[in-house]
């Protein structure tokens, strides 16, 4: 083998590593329609949600430690599919891993304290997208984290906002779309 | 450079496996397959060679009750592959 082939095939092995980043994509957007749902549910059906008082507690918990269990089943077979973990894969699956314990740290808390955790989860949300928009440099992403941003520190300064309306609007803009328009990318590498 | 691992990345599909497993944290044999285009035999020889100088990183676990084995890149074989690739620049 010359050194020409030697440097051929290094090249060739290099250039097949991309980063698929669909499966972020489609976590995004699983996660903006099961949110966006559950709100128009609770706010339609106030009396069915909270016909006792803990109702709405395991309503809130159960259906989306369900859709935790569905998205790390389907990364991990879209994982096996994909056959190789990239630096930036790993990255994201931190990531997104730190937040899933902070949601769950953060509803523990405001269970104990009895505080509606709507806000604090949706700030942590918006920074999780700005970090993650940033690592990707996809800019929808990005952008929805920051807008995210501004739409919970504006509820901050208007308490009497109802919560399932700030958090069907603010998960549309921040999550919905921006997961919507990574899923319909056509380029599956982004770096 | 140490002539044995220079010898030893000569092979194009120890070199492509190398190479490949340089730009990711871990890889699945039947990726590993597809990159390097040989056949599973010839395969496990090379990764088997790879694994002896200490160059690559197997680790076997059950997923789903079924046998899976990841491949990953050790500090050693990146130091290696750096040296190798300086030195494959340095001859052009």
């Amino acid at each position: 083998m010359t050194k020409e082939e030697q440097l051929k095939n290094i090249n060739d092995a290099i250039k097949q590593t991309k980063t698929n980043l669909k499966p972020l994509g489609y976590n995004l957007v699983f996660w903006g329609v099961v949110i966006i749902s559950m709100s128009l549910f609770h706010y339609f059906f106030p009396k069915i949600v909270q016909y006792s008082y803990y109702s709405s507690t395991i309503y809130w918990m159960t259906i989306p430690l369900l859709g935790m269990i569905y998205t790390t089943y389907y990364n991990i077979k879209s994982g096996i599919k994909i056959g190789y973990e990239t630096q930036l894969d790993r990255v994201i699956k931190i990531i997104w891993g730190v937040f899933g314990f902070c949601w769950i740290f953060i509803v523990g808390i405001s269970l104990s304290q009895n505080i509606i955790p709507t806000k604090d989860i949706l700030f942590l949300l918006a920074v999780v997208l700005i970090m993650s928009g940033l690592i990707i440099k996809f800019n929808n992403i990005t952008i929805g984290g920051f807008a995210l941003l501004i739409f919970t520190g504006y509820t901050y300064f208007n308490p009497n906002l109802d919560l399932l309306l700030v958090n069907t609007i603010g998960i549309c803009f921040g999550l919905l779309i921006p997961g919507l328009s990574l899923y319909l990318h056509k380029s599956d590498n982004l770096q | 450079m140490n002539k044995e691992i220079e010898k030893l990345l000569f092979n194009p599909i120890r070199l492509k496996t190398i190479s490949f497993l340089m730009t990711v944290e871990t890889c699945t044999f039947k990726k590993l397959l597809e990159i390097t285009d040989s056949t599973k035999g010839n395969l496990s020889t090379q990764l088997k060679k790879l694994h002896e100088f200490g160059l690559i990183k197997i680790e076997k676990y059950f997923l789903k009750s079924y046998p899976t084995t990841d491949y990953s890149i050790t500090k050693k074989g990146k130091k290696s592959f750096k040296e190798f690739y300086k030195q494959l620049i340095s001859y052009k």
